[in-house]
């Protein structure tokens, strides 16, 4: 069944079935034709004795007189007899017979020339105006044997050729469809997300087409996931200075206000609104992690970009973050700004929800990327439901709960997955890594 | 400081302008590129904050124009691009910080402190001068006798003495960093804050060059 799902079987097993079929018919038809071709040869084999007898037969009996009794004639050396005859008298008396012939087959021959029983081919002919008549018969095996084996000699190669001519045909169609599977396995180690064209050099004419409409739709998708991008980023840029300049004027009304209940609602104006900008910001992000496109046309380092998030946490959280991070570049096929958006989240749920113990942040050089935080163990089944959106895994921390499903949408995207393991040590800490490359 | 601020929205330019003067310094506000670079022809500033959307050009061409004509003055981008290549574009553009919209005017003022001195050459915002300790980020002063407070237009003038020790200030330096242009400027308002210095921290503290301006001494 597997060989028959695969192109390649299907069309082994179909042109050897197509050879073994013709090459059967063939047979048929040359059996065929062979069995008239042996019956005309053995007819006329029978005839021939018959004649050459017939007259040496009459010519004995003539000179031997009436009267005589039947003679059985004897053979030269024993053998099995393929042809036997007799010849007999106007009247049926069988006056001569050869040694093994059988007088039930020449009782039902009634007329002149050729005539099958049951058993038997049978060649009767007369002379001397009827007086004496011979008849030669053949057994039907003979010819039923000549036929068959000739039809084996045939079929014999068939059955070893059959088997090669299989391979042969395999083979060929392997090299045959060679080009289609470099287009196959090009188009299968494509990620979900990668969708940079296919760059097959020297494919046949009939798959020139195909490798043209994969790469219009990669591309016509890629439009669109970059319009959605845009989008996203238009519609995050935009937002962002109303969002800043209305924080900025909340705080400058906080900062101006006496002491009293107008400083107080102020300042919940102010908490809630920073609230509001960091939950459009990590909307945004998510809608950007989902439109997928993460991959970026070149390899980037991402160690410098690592680099400058890890600043802006040391400025913003000092002596809170131990980083690893390798002198060498690491090159990723993962946007810088998705994995700029991606360690950013990772730290900040590794912040908010952790222990006060240091974050550890390490980048192998052989492109792991992991964040690891102390707290209690989390249970397996509430870690299977972290990268889940808004969830928070029961925490009353002010994190937005989209941090981990912006990491794992980020992760799909690069076609790796993200792995959170918890406990990491003891029955303490959880840890978030992916490969990069 | 003197700071100019170019900024188009006006929500968010009025907003950072008064925060920056309440920290202290002294800011103009230039809605568009053009208005900014005719401000920079006229006036010295000890930072520019560039929004990078602006109605008439991009801020980074503004920027590299600025690098390009050999101007160190610190630039700090304030911009809702938040991707971090852009971001690493705009400091190798010549900014000296980014800061990405909305943000925390807390954090703006203590960015534009941390800028200020590291283009004094001294980062570390704590300072000795004399028997004095002062915290550049605190706005505060520790003498002998305890914490010394400075009113904020007091602290300007201290401050832009600390930023360059050993050299001369001008009278019109100092009132650059104490008025904006619409603000109209009294004749002997510096000398009045100088002398309220030298009773607070000590006469020795800032001294009167003669027809060049000031100089901080040693307390």
């Amino acid at each position: 069944m597997r060989l028959m799902r695969s192109l390649r079987g299907q069309l082994a097993v179909g042109v050897s079935a197509i050879l073994v079929v013709l090459w059967l018919g063939a047979v048929i038809a040359s059996a065929y034709v062979v069995r008239r071709e042996i019956n005309e040869s053995f007819d006329a084999a029978l005839q021939e004795t018959g004649e050459r007898i017939l007259p040496l037969a009459v010519v004995e009996l003539i000179a031997a007189g009436d009267g005589i009794a039947a003679q059985r004639i004897l053979p030269i050396q024993e053998q099995d007899e393929h042809i036997t005859y007799d010849v007999r008298d106007a009247s049926g008396k069988v006056l001569m017979f050869s040694h093994d012939a059988d007088p039930k087959i020449f009782d039902q021959v009634k007329a002149e020339g050729f005539f099958t029983t049951a058993s038997h081919r049978v060649y009767s002919r007369s002379a001397v105006s009827g007086q004496y008549t011979i008849q030669v018969a053949e057994p039907l095996t003979h010819r039923q044997t000549a036929l068959r084996e000739t039809v084996l000699a045939m079929l014999v190669p068939l059955g070893v050729l059959l088997p090669l001519s299989l391979v042969g045909v395999a083979l060929w169609v392997q090299r045959g469809l060679r080009p289609l599977s470099h287009l196959s396995v090009a188009l299968r180690l494509k990620g979900a997300d990668d969708l940079t064209p296919l760059a097959l050099t020297g494919l046949r004419s009939e798959l020139i087409p195909i490798q043209q409409a994969a790469n219009r739709l990669m591309a016509r998708l890629k439009r669109a996931l970059e319009a959605e991008r845009s989008f996203a980023a238009n519609a995050a840029h935009e937002l962002r200075t109303p969002i800043a300049a209305t924080l900025a004027q909340t705080q400058r009304l906080v900062a101006e206000s006496p002491e009293g209940p107008l400083r107080q609602r102020a300042a919940m104006v102010e908490a809630e609104l920073k609230r509001l900008a960091r939950l459009a910001e990590k909307l945004m992000q998510l809608a950007r992690a989902e439109g997928g496109a993460m991959l970026g046309t070149e390899h980037a380092n991402l160690v410098p970009i690592l680099q400058v998030v890890l600043g802006d946490f040391a400025r913003s959280h000092p002596g809170r973050i131990v980083a690893d991070v390798p002198r060498a570049p690491l090159l990723s096929r993962l946007d810088p700004d998705a994995f700029a958006v991606l360690a950013r989240n990772l730290l900040e749920n590794a912040l908010v929800h952790g222990a006060q113990a240091p974050v550890s942040v390490a980048l192998s050089p052989a492109g792991l990327f992991s964040v690891t935080n102390d707290c209690p163990a989390i249970p397996p089944e509430v870690l299977a439901t972290l990268t889940m959106r808004f969830e928070r895994a029961g925490a009353r921390s002010s994190g937005s709960g989209l941090g981990l499903a912006i990491a794992a949408g980020i992760a799909r995207g690069l076609g790796q997955p993200l792995t959170l393991r918890s406990p990491v040590t003891g029955n303490r800490g959880f840890q978030v890594a992916l490969m990069l490359t | 400081m003197r700071i100019l601020l170019i900024e188009d929205d006006p929500g968010l330019g009025n907003a950072v302008r008064d925060q920056i003067a309440a920290e202290g310094h002294v800011p103009d506000l230039a809605p568009s590129l053009a208005y900014a670079r005719d401000l920079c022809a006229t006036m010295s500033y000890d930072l520019i904050l560039l929004d990078l959307g602006l109605p008439d050009g991009r801020g980074l061409d503004f920027l590299r124009a600025l690098r390009a004509q050999g101007a160190v003055t610190p630039v700090m981008i304030l911009t809702a691009h938040d991707r971090i290549t852009e971001r690493i574009e705009g400091l190798n553009a010549g900014a000296d910080d980014y800061i990405v919209k909305p943000f925390d005017l807390a954090e703006l003022s203590a960015r534009i402190a941390a800028v200020g001195r590291r283009y004094a050459g001294n980062p570390n915002p704590m300072v000795t001068l004399g028997r004095l300790q002062i915290d550049l980020a605190a706005h505060a002063i520790l003498g002998p006798e305890g914490q010394i407070d400075l009113s904020q237009r007091e602290w300007v003038i201290f401050e832009a003495l600390l930023q360059r020790p050993g050299q001369i200030i001008s009278k019109s330096q100092i009132e650059d960093r104490l008025y904006s242009f619409d603000a109209e400027v009294e004749s002997n308002t510096i000398e009045v804050y100088v002398s309220r210095l030298r009773k607070k921290l000590g006469k020795d503290v800032v001294q009167t060059i003669r027809g060049l301006g000031y100089r901080l001494g040693a307390p």
